[in-house]
């Protein structure tokens, strides 16, 4: 579904990304870690067409990334960035609809599937006190839920997130961690950037560490102290409860 | 829409419907359909003069919302950010070295301030280009010395040709309403119908630059292309008012604001607002312009200047205050 080959990133003289090579296979759940720096959301800006590939090469199913236009690929990949950049007030209801943008045409831009959808995902996400509010005026967490939401609508085969669980409450992460797991079991391809290996790591089948814009590992997932040692300098254990599987970092 | 928002038209057109009979001389509804001087002063100098502010109002404050939304930031306006200033120097260009150019029906007057409010906005590109991850302070400071720079040229030139015409030199640097006749309404109206087009035609692509450029990014804007596009159209746009109205400050600063916070943030009307708003806050500043001081008049743009300036400092206290 993705192949990603030689691919190599720099700003300026400054070598972000090198010579990155991977493949994923529809359904999979990728997890990206790595040490802060280490090129992680660069990778996913390059995967969402948000950067422009400058070496190597980025195929989505059998096309190269640069190959599609913007809307084509907002119907295969949607992104949900770490920040989100909402400096104007901007309804939550229009924030959502614009997850249907790239299904629409100059003259009609939602159709009644695009409405229903719309229904759908406010029903879904329990977004109906919140769609005629403000975003700015919500909490860390209710706007990290409508981002979430705004992904969820683009009905998309492949989701992009960056750090899905900055700012969140225990209860929020929880809640969104269950609502990636159903997305996973749904079919949808998941590539996910984050630091908290207890929330992600279990449910991934496949990952991939960064440092220093160098692959330090990729490929099916596999526990490996001596790896989570090398990339992030602390230890990290792994413990079974049942046949259910856990991460614990050391103090 | 909401039963306040439509009470707001009906107010603003009552007033439109009131304000031409006060004035330097006072006309009485009676005379007005008499052959006399009080029915030329009123069908001809302050009936157009009315309806020219509210559109002349109405299109600049909507153009400070489109503005504001494809710099994703509510102190973006095109007098801020030196565009205005741009087309009165070229407005000022064509009229005192006489320039008679005519392009696709326009003369040179709007030609030339549209060529000098494309110069600001290229030069804002060009900024924006150079400059890595550029500010909005990076903006408006560069609209301080775009304005600063046109407007010691619109003095220049008046020096140059005639130095003791000062209220020339006033509208040219604070903007003024007085026509003659509806040559300039009828232009302009046709102007502020296609603007209005235009803003729904395009709704979700302004929505989607306002929530940032990564966001519309993945939702399949071409969001580089789509404010190219819009700041070329939007140069016109501001030309335009600029060479029949001057650089009229502050009022796509304001309005805007408030039709946001009236309009709860919804798109239609927050855009109905601007355009209520706007029209209406221009006849009322042009009619204190006309009568204040009577029997002088003082440019319109010393009022909105006088009511904008303060709200202008208050809004970067605010958002000052909001980014610590």
């Amino acid at each position: 579904m993705i192949q990603v080959a030689n691919l190599s990133y720099a700003i300026g003289r400054k070598p972000i990304l090198q010579k990155m090579d991977f493949s994923i296979a529809q359904n999979d759940f990728f997890l990206i870690f790595g040490p802060n720096g280490a090129g992680k959301s660069t990778l996913l800006k390059l995967l969402a067409g948000i950067l422009p590939v400058q070496g190597g090469e980025i195929f989505i199913g059998a096309k190269s990334i640069s190959r599609y236009s913007k809307k084509e690929l907002a119907s295969q990949v949607a992104y949900l960035p770490q920040f989100d950049e909402f400096n104007l007030p901007l309804l939550v209801r229009d924030i959502l609809m614009a997850g249907r943008y790239p299904y629409g045409s100059f003259f009609k831009k939602y159709s009644r599937q695009d409405h229903e959808m719309f229904e759908k995902t406010v029903e879904r996400f329990a977004l109906a006190d919140y769609i005629d509010r403000n975003i700015q005026t919500l909490s860390g967490g209710e706007r990290k839920k409508v981002l979430l939401a705004s992904a969820f609508i683009q009905d998309v085969p492949i989701i992009l997130l960056d750090e899905p669980l900055n700012f969140l409450d225990p209860a929020s992460a929880a809640q969104v961690v269950t609502m990636l797991k159903e997305m996973h079991e749904q079919g949808k391809t998941i590539l996910l950037v984050s630091h908290l290996l207890q929330y992600f790591f279990p449910q991934a089948n496949k990952m991939l560490a960064l440092k220093n814009g160098e692959t330090r590992y990729v490929g099916a997932k596999k526990f490996s102290a001596q790896l989570f040692q090398d990339v992030y300098h602390v230890s990290v254990k792994q413990f079974f409860i049942g046949n259910k599987e856990f991460i614990q970092f050391d103090e | 829409m909401s039963k306040k928002i439509w009470l707001l038209a009906i107010i603003v057109f009552l007033l439109m419907l009131i304000v031409p009979f006060f004035g330097i001389i006072p006309i009485h509804w009676q005379t007005i359909f008499k052959n006399n001087s009080n029915s030329f002063v009123f069908w001809q100098l302050r009936v157009p003069r009315t309806i020219l502010g509210f559109i002349a109002g109405a299109i600049l404050a909507l153009s400070g919302l489109v503005c504001q939304n494809l710099f994703k930031n509510d102190l973006a306006t095109p007098d801020l950010l030196g565009i205005s200033s741009g087309a009165a120097a070229g407005a000022v260009l064509a009229l005192k070295f006489n320039i008679v150019v005519s392009f696709a029906g326009m003369g040179g007057l709007v030609l030339f301030s549209y060529l000098g409010a494309l110069a600001s906005v290229l030069f804002i590109l060009l900024i924006s280009r150079v400059v890595r991850r550029t500010s909005l302070y990076t903006f408006l400071m560069s609209g301080v010395a775009l304005n600063f720079f046109f407007s010691a040229w619109i003095v220049f030139l008046q020096y140059l040709f005639d130095f003791s015409n000062t209220f020339s030199l006033l509208r040219w640097l604070l903007g003024g309403i007085s026509v003659v006749g509806y040559h300039e309404i009828i232009f302009l109206s046709g102007l502020l119908l296609v603007f209005l087009l235009a803003l729904f035609i395009f709704k979700s692509e302004f929505l989607l630059v306002a929530a940032g450029d990564h966001f519309a990014l993945s939702r399949g804007l071409h969001v580089h292309n789509f404010r190219i596009y819009s700041f070329i159209g939007l140069a016109f746009i501001v030309g335009a008012v600029v060479s029949i109205c001057g650089p009229i400050g502050f009022i796509a600063l304001i309005v805007p604001h408030i039709a946001r916070l009236w309009g709860k943030s919804h798109y239609g009307k927050t855009v109905f607002l601007s355009l209520v708003l706007g029209g209406g806050f221009l006849v009322v500043a042009d009619f204190l312009a006309r009568t204040l001081l009577s029997p002088v008049e003082v440019p319109v743009g010393i009022i909105t200047s006088l009511i904008g300036a303060p709200f202008f400092l208050a809004m970067i206290i605010a958002q000052l205050k909001k980014a610590e």
